[in-house]
Order: C-alpha cells, then structure tokens, then sequence
C-alpha cells in the first residue's frame, strides 16, 4: 500500500504540487490523469523517491520513505518497476542488453534463462527480432515499449508507468494498457499510472484520480468520475 | 563586493560537493565494488583509442627537441648530450604532463560528454529506478580506468619520444645509432622516471575526478552537455598545469 500524505512540492518558487494525499491500495491500478505540466510525472517520482518532498510524506507499506537514505531507497527500488515518460533506454546497450539488465543486476538466473525470459517479454510486447538494435535505431513507441518491458521484467510488486501510451497509435495502446493491467492483476502488483490517454485509462483503472493544478480534484472509481456533474471533470474525459 | 562574495562562496560549495563526490568514488573502490568487465570496457575507449594520437604528438616532440638540442648543442660541439636532452626532459617532465593533457583532451572529454548526456536523458535516474547505483555502475570504472590507462599511455609516449629523438639524431645529427642508444639509457637513472611518473598518478586522479564530477553533475539538455564539458577540460588543464609546478618542487625537495 502507498500512502501520500499531505505532499507539496514547488520549483524555484513554481508550486506544482499542493498538499496531496492519496492512498493506493495494495494490488490496484490507480490512473492519474490531468492536463499536460499539472504534476503528474512529479508526484509518480516522488512515490519512487526521486524526487523529495518539499512537505509532506509518503508511506510504502509503514515505511516513510522521504525519510529513508538513498541507500535504502537503492535496497527498495529493486522490488519497483519505473517507466520513465521519455523511456530512459541505456543508449550504450542494446535493446536486449537494456531489458536485461535488472535480471543480471538482481538475479541469480543463468545466460539461457535470462535470454529466454527477455525473447519472451519482447514477443509479448510485439518487438520480435529487435534485440540487437541500439535505441537510437527505434522509433518513439518502440523505446517505449522496451522501456516498459525492462520495467516489468522483473516481476515487481510496485509499478510506476508514466504515460506508457502516449507516442502509440490507438491499437498498440490498447494492447500495452492491457498488458499493464494484465501483469498488474497476475502478479497482483500495486500499479501507479499516468496518462492522457482517457480511454484506456478507463479500461484498465481501478481507480482514477484526476489532477489539476497541482491539486487532486476527483478522486474514485471509473463510473463515478463518468457520473460527475463536475465541469472541468465533464470536459476532460470528454 | 557581493558578487566576489558569491562567487567565493559557490567555488566553496562546488569544491565541497566535488570532495564529497570523490569520497563516495573512493568508498565503492576500497570497498571492492569494481565491475572488472566495465573497467575494461572503459580501459579500451579512453586507452586504446587515444594510443594514436598520443604516440603522434610525442613523436613529434621527441623530434622537435632533438632538432632545437641539436642547433643549440652544436654550437658548443656537444653534440652528443642531445640523447639526455630528449630523454631527461621526455621521462622528467614532458612524458606525463604532455600526456596526461592530450588525454583529458580525449578521455576526460569523452567521459563528461559520456555522462553528461546519460544524466540529461535520465538515464541517470533510471539506474537509480533499477536500484543499481550510478557512482558503483557509471563513474567508478571511467575512473578506474583513467587510472590504469593513463600510466601505460605515459610510458609509450615516452618511448615513441625517444624514438623521435632517436630518428633525428641518427639522420640529422649523424650520430651513430647504438651511441645514443647507450647515451639514452645511461641518461635515465631510476630516479628520473620515477620522478616524473609518480606524478602520472596523480594527474590520473585529477583528469578521472574532475571529467566525471562535471558529467554526472551536468544538466541542461543539449547546451548544458557541451558547456560541462569544456569546463571539464578547462579544469582538468588547469589543475594539472598547476599541480604540475607543485608536484615538481615537492619532487625535486625529496629526490633531486
Ligand atoms: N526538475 C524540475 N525543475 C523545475 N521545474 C520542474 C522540474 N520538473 C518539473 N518541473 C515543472 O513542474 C511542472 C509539472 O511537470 P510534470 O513533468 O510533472 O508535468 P506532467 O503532468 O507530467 O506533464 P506531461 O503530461 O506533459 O508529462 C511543469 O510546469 C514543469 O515545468
Ligand atoms: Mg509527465
């Protein structure tokens, strides 16, 4: 469970986030929607600690991790998964060495299993046969998917996507957000994600938060955000 | 006034951060935490790929003091002493701080653009995301190689730059090939090379601290790369000239 409490954060005196509290349960998927530049990408680096709280704290499990040094939070964020917005691909690796990399840095598995398990993942996110090109020689939805299929090769039990779907066309999205969804529940992993994307936000969310300004205005399941009366909700998911 | 102030102050801070940035590199070294495959990986860019242009300047100097030895000898029919020219002030003095300058010209720049653009593109904190520590992952084998490669491109130079000499004693100065062989090496005593090497070390140090400090401190995006890294260079010319001048006095204090 992930528990913000009361979080602000501005830069150089520009407020982006304003006393922010949310909770997300254990094994959910929690979509955050909002306009571009409201904060999203800020708070989902604040819940992996990248970022660190001007006030405010964040609780992951009982653990209060502004608190925790960067050591610990290195020990932590090896049970995470983090999809950057732009993918951060390793640009001296290839997409093969890129994915496995965790694997070589947390496990234990041998030179086949570790080559098995990344064919796999690539066959499922619908890169086949790219495994030797470098991430400069893919094209924008590519490295994200590559981005994300690093982020969910291990197995983690949190997972952070920042728009994993933006830069895709509509069928591709579909399939990615079903794949965030379906790890999500197999693996029953708490699962943060921002987006614009309203549709498939609604698909695969169990919860969506919507913010604006740096400040949460709606807050709950799909049906409920499509029931408000709220005009800017109203506007937004359209 | 206040901009002195300021100034004075943020070089305290910036020495501050870079001193605290050298220790957690020194922490992961004597904690054993070197990645040997990295470090090789690394030896290979910054050493092998600067073999060239090192053996090429050196050459050429070793030349050039061979020539001005020679016009300059030749007037007082001291001909001979043109081999401890060259190789006295190759191995004392010119051997390392020629090179260690061409190499943070090289490698040092190379690591800063290196590090610089992975900090820019968040790979950086994508490493930090993974739980992997980019100082362990990133910047402790560049600096581990810097101090391995720097030493051995020192000697060649030095060898390539005897060479030099040699060639322009042979055919310019007409003195014969194993005389100044045997001159060169009655010339360079232990002490000579080690005065000059032991400072090899140091400017390894320096080259490895300051290229990586300015790249894994970079930000800014594109502009931001190529304005750290010719400050890397900057630094990296300064501190080496002027600890040059120190190194030499406290050298020539101990060893003469
Ligand atoms: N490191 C930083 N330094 C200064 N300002 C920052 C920094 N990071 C973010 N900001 C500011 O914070 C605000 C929110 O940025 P953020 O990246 O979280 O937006 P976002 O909601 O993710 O937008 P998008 O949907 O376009 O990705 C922006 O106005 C941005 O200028
Ligand atoms: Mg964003």
């Amino acid at each position: 469970m992930i528990r913000i409490l009361h979080l602000s954060k501005a830069f150089n005196g520009q407020v982006v986030l304003e006393d922010i509290s949310l909770e997300i349960q254990k094994g959910e998927i929690l979509v955050i929607l909002g306009e571009s530049g409201t904060g999203k990408s800020v708070l989902l680096k604040h819940m992996i600690g990248l970022l660190k709280p001007d006030q405010g704290e964040i609780y992951m499990d009982s653990q209060n991790i502004t608190r925790l040094s960067e050591k610990d939070l290195l020990k932590m964020r090896k049970n995470m998964g983090y999809l950057f917005q732009e993918g951060a691909l390793f640009d001296f690796m290839n997409v093969f060495e890129n994915i496995a990399f965790p694997l070589r840095e947390h496990t234990r598995l041998d030179r086949g299993m570790i080559r098995r398990k990344v064919l796999d993942i690539l066959k499922v996110i619908g890169l086949e046969g790219v495994e030797k090109k470098y991430p400069s020689e893919l094209s924008g939805g590519m490295k994200k998917r590559v981005a994300l299929a690093r982020a969910i090769i291990l197995d983690s039990k949190i997972l952070f996507c920042d728009e994993p779907t933006s830069g895709l066309d509509p069928i591709r999205s579909r399939d990615i957000s079903d794949l965030i969804r379906d790890v999500s529940r197999r693996l029953h992993c708490t699962t943060v994600v921002t987006s614009h994307d309203i549709q498939n936000s609604f698909r695969i969310a169990d919860r969506l938060a919507l913010l604006q300004k740096g400040r949460i205005v709606a807050l709950g399941a799909p049906q409920e955000l499509r029931n408000s009366t709220d005009l800017f909700i109203k506007e937004f998911i359209g | 006034m206040k901009i002195l102030v300021n100034f004075g102050a943020g070089c305290i801070l910036e020495s501050g951060n870079a001193l605290c940035f050298l220790a957690d590199i020194l922490g992961h070294i004597f904690k054993g935490r070197i990645r040997l495959a990295e470090v090789l990986k690394q030896v290979y860019e910054q050493g092998i790929q600067s073999v060239a242009i090192v053996a090429l300047t050196s050459l050429a100097s070793g030349a050039v003091l061979a020539l001005q030895g020679y016009a300059a000898m030749g007037r007082f029919g001291a001909k001979e002493y043109v081999a401890h020219l060259v190789a006295l002030s190759l191995v004392r003095e010119l051997g390392p701080v020629f090179t260690a300058l061409i190499f943070s010209g090289k490698a040092g720049a190379r690591i800063t653009a290196e590090l610089g653009t992975m900090n820019v593109n968040d790979q950086v904190l994508a490493t930090r995301t993974m739980g992997v520590d980019p100082v362990e992952y990133l910047v402790v084998p560049r600096m581990v190689a810097c101090f391995l490669a720097l030493p051995i491109l020192t000697i060649i130079s030095e060898i390539v730059g005897i060479a030099g000499g040699y060639c322009v004693g042979v055919w310019e100065a007409k003195i014969p090939g194993i005389f100044y062989l045997n001159q060169t090496i009655r010339a360079v005593q232990y002490v000579d090379f080690f005065s000059g090497f032991t400072k090899v070390f140091f400017f390894a140090v320096i080259i490895g601290w300051v290229s990586c400090y300015q790249g894994f401190f970079t930000k800014g995006g594109s502009l931001g790369v190529g304005r750290f890294t010719t400050k890397a260079v900057a630094y990296s010319y300064i501190f080496i000239i002027l600890s040059n001048a120190v190194l030499t006095k406290v050298i020539l204090t101990f060893w003469g």
